[in-house]
């Protein structure tokens, strides 16, 4: 217990930090430093995380507050009460809770976030799809969360005061990127419906050594039935590391999975997602600095066969 | 010292199967003690050595609880989420060792039953001779410890869901002869099974990202000591893959609690039935795979709960599209498997609390749902579904109707001298047919105080472990069995057998971490 002092004390410092930048008009990009965690967050643990017990009742209005919907309220029969009598006892109430819609779904999910790098290059290539990064770490977290206000305020300044030097960025900008803190090898499904994202970054993901970590590696058998369920027929996975023993075992896993088939290279390399996949992330540009290889592999979800 | 009581219940046609520690007794419908298998010791002995309990840990995370070391050096796997952090540790788990059988199940036609015992991550099938003899025909030490299993309709195959979230299809009768036609034998469904993984040998920075000379024959280090202990990995996984026929069907990454298989009819051919394989974990999901050969595809999840799940009930026949999920929460949930639709709810937790003594209770776990099959007949000889459930702790058992509209209504408690741990329904040979009632036959843990406290006085031991419940309506009159043969188990520590029995409620987790 010796190191809850320092560890208050950074941590207020943070969160000093943090405040601050938050009050001050949130134009000023955040510094890595004040977020930075642990390399390694345990996915089997139970955390302390906040997901929707289904995916109808997650709010998404904070995180995209542009497109929301400005509707009259209303009961909507989601999941309608076959008691038609009083649905207000706590006990026999079926559809508790009601958030405000979007006038459309988050289409690409990016896990394992990081700083978010891929998000923010993205954003305005894809500005009329919503994006969402999944982060397991709260710091890390949080550092993207600033980040996309800061840019947001900042497009927006932009916008208002046009200057000759530089074409000012469309309105609206970043406006369909968002992130959350969530363990994305359990809670998918909370988060997402059948079939409602086209596509999923997995971008240097952490490597897990050893044989008896391999269930902690974000791409499995098993859990690659959890990705093909999020996403609809003909979207993609995309995968970048720069372990080459991971990129075989990702490719291997995939091919391997009825539920997809790879990519071939032509398409790939056409993708101007992949470049951007390639260059953007932090971790990419790390390989790069290393002069590191990295390695690509996309993935296309099948159409179920008949049952 | 306490005895063990009946805690597993397993009605055959007329023969009942009765678990009390780790015996399987078997009794005639007039549940006059028929035979006793036992749990081998010499196999006790040899599974629970410490070092094969430390080797065989592949995933030293795993869900739930955090893998940690207690002072005899051992890994402490079996406990769960109740058990976490520094208090945690100081928990030697003995129940860890003694061998306790933690589920039976049986065919449909009663010819075989199947039993998992937990402390050695074995599946033991036995052949029932339909008399109450059984023969022991396989024991098969799963990767990691099952935590309940069913079958297949077919009964030829057993579905093995484990405390790491994977489920396992095995042959109920494993091919001995080795067959070049059928599939070899770690042949996943998916393919690639975690025994198959490879071993990467790179360690995390490579040459291009340390400079200085000293990082670098550190790295060199690394990369030494990390091939070591992946070659010794490689070897030990080598030595605990299984040597019998098991397939990988799907996985969540959570402790499973329940597996039921479900049916409809196929999409493409309305005429055909289909296999579902229905599946919940610690983190409040129920998920819908399709059967074999096509369980990688995951139909949809039911999702609401909002505490672990920890009993999966599908409602019986002409219903079979309701499935009943309990478990942490205070209400039972009714669903539409195959649409995820939630369709009702049935509050639990609010009629605990007016069981005799259960008043301050603030929260459940479920750990039975048993639904009446179609020809239940009650008392008063009309036909309905009736739906008994058991809540971990709870001196009673709490009876519910499953009505035509899909809703679930509770109709009454029944107050028991102890907390029941299982429940089946003894059904007389000769009164299938036009049965003017059938019996229930309740396990359970006569130590608690219940609402009677006359047992307690005399045999100590198991004379109100197994009780005989005949009905007039909504009344229930329970009936002690007598001469039940004692367990061949030691006695046991009151706290360890509690350990034991009342694992459920372990499963929640912890709000406040801090
Ligand atoms: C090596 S970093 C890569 C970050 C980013 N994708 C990039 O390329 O720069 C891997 C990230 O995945 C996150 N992560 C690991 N397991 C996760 C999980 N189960 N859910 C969400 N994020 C996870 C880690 O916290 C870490 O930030």
């Amino acid at each position: 217990m010796g190191g809850d002092k320092i560890k208050k004390d950074r941590r207020q410092k943070r969160e000093d930090y943090r405040r601050a930048i938050r009050q001050d008009g949130v134009s000023e990009l955040p510094r890595k430093k004040f977020y930075r965690q642990r390399a390694h967050a345990n996915p089997f643990s139970d955390h302390q995380l906040i997901y929707p017990p289904h995916p109808d009742q997650m709010d998404w209005s904070s995180l995209f507050p542009d497109y929301v919907v400005h509707e009259e309220p209303q009961q909507p029969q989601q999941q309608p009460n076959p008691s038609a009598a009083a649905p207000s006892s706590p006990g026999t109430d079926l559809a508790p809770f009601q958030p405000k819609r979007l006038s459309k779904d988050v289409e690409i999910a990016d896990i394992g976030c990081g700083f978010g790098g891929l998000l923010v290059a993205l954003a305005p290539t894809l500005p009329d799809t919503l994006m969402l990064g999944l982060e397991i770490r709260v710091s890390v977290t949080q550092f993207v969360e600033d980040r996309i206000q800061a840019l947001r305020t900042q497009a927006r300044r932009a916008a208002e005061t046009p200057s000759d030097s530089s074409p000012p960025p469309a309105p609206g900008m970043y406006r369909n990127v968002g992130v959350l803190r969530a363990n994305a090898m359990k809670f998918l499904p909370n988060f997402f419906r059948k079939g409602q994202l086209s596509k999923i970054f997995i971008c240097f993901p952490d490597p897990h050594f050893k044989a008896r970590k391999h269930k902690q590696r974000i791409v499995s058998a098993t859990l690659n039935s959890e990705y093909a369920y999020v996403l609809r027929p003909g979207g993609i996975v995309y995968t970048i590391t720069d372990v080459p023993d991971l990129h075989e075992w990702m490719v291997r896993h995939f091919e391997a999975h009825p539920s997809f088939e790879r990519v071939s290279e032509e398409e790939q390399e056409s993708d101007p997602s992949v470049a951007i996949m390639r260059t953007e992330t932090e971790e990419g540009k790390k390989v790069e600095r290393n002069k590191g290889q990295k390695h690509v592999a996309l993935f296309r979800r099948l159409e179920d066969p008949e049952w | 010292m306490v005895a063990f009581p009946y805690h597993l219940l397993k009605v055959c046609g007329g023969i009942v199967f009765a678990a009390q520690g780790s015996d399987i007794h078997s009794f005639n419908s007039r549940l006059e003690h028929v035979s006793t298998w036992k749990y081998p010791q010499q196999h006790a002995a040899e599974s629970t050595g410490p070092a094969e309990e430390a080797q065989d840990s592949p995933a030293p995370e795993g869900p739930p609880a955090k893998r940690r070391k207690v002072e005899d050096g051992k890994d402490d796997a079996a406990s769960n989420g109740q058990a976490k952090g520094k208090k945690a540790a100081q928990y030697d788990n003995p129940a860890n060792e003694r061998p306790f059988l933690q589920g039976l199940y049986a065919t449909t036609d009663g010819r075989y039953l199947v039993a998992i015992t937990g402390c050695d991550k074995t599946i033991w099938v036995f052949e029932h001779d339909g008399a109450g003899h059984l023969k022991e025909l396989s024991r098969r030490a799963m990767p990691k410890r099952p935590c309940a299993l069913t079958l297949t309709r077919d009964n030829r195959t057993i579905l093995s869901a484990d405390k790491f979230g994977d489920v396992y299809a095995l042959p109920l009768i494993p091919t001995t002869t080795p067959d070049t036609s059928s599939p070899a034998p770690t042949t996943p469904a998916i393919p690639l099974s975690r025994s198959e993984t490879p071993i990467i040998l790179r360690p995390e920075a490579n040459e291009l990202t340390v400079h200085t000379k000293r990082n670098l024959r550190a790295l060199e280090n690394q990369k030494i000591s990390l091939e070591r202990k992946a070659a010794r990995e490689a070897e030990q996984q080598e030595q605990n893959r299984p040597k019998f026929e098991h397939t990988l069907l799907l996985g969540h990454v959570s402790m499973l609690t329940a597996i039921c298989v479900g049916v409809a009819p196929s999409s493409s051919n309305p005429s055909t039935m289909r296999e579902y394989i229905i599946t919940s974990d610690r983190d409040e999901h129920i998920r819908v795979s399709r059967g074999v050969p096509q369980t990688h595809v995951i139909e949809g999840f039911c999702l609401g709960h909002e505490d672990f799940v920890s009993r999966l009930c599908i409602a019986p026949g002409g219903k079979e599209e309701l499935l009943i999920a309990g478990g942490g929460d205070d209400d039972l949930l009714v669903w539409d498997w195959r649409s995820g639709r939630l369709l009702a709810r049935a509050p639990v937790l609010e009629h605990v609390k007016r069981v005799k003594g259960m008043e301050e209770v603030n929260k459940v776990a479920v750990t039975r749902v048993f639904a009446t099959p179609k020809w239940w007949i009650t008392g008063n000889g009309t036909v309905r579904t009736v739906v008994f459930v058991v809540v971990e702790r709870v001196p009673a058992l709490l009876l519910y109707e499953l009505w035509h509209d899909n809703t679930l209504s509770h109709r009454c408690n029944i107050p028991l001298p102890g907390n029941p741990l299982d429940l089946d329904l003894l059904v007389d040979e000769d009164l299938v047919q036009g049965s003017t009632s059938c019996r229930l036959l309740v396990a359970l843990d006569p130590t608690q105080k219940g609402s009677s406290a006359t047992t307690e006085s005399e045999d100590p031991g198991c004379t109100t472990s197994l009780m005989v419940m005949a009905n007039t309506g909504d009344e229930w009159k329970p009936a002690p069995v007598e001469n039940l043969p004692t367990s061949s188990s030691a006695d046991i520590g009151e706290a360890e057998l509690h350990k034991l029995l009342y694992t459920t409620e372990g499963l929640r987790k912890l709000t406040d971490f801090e």
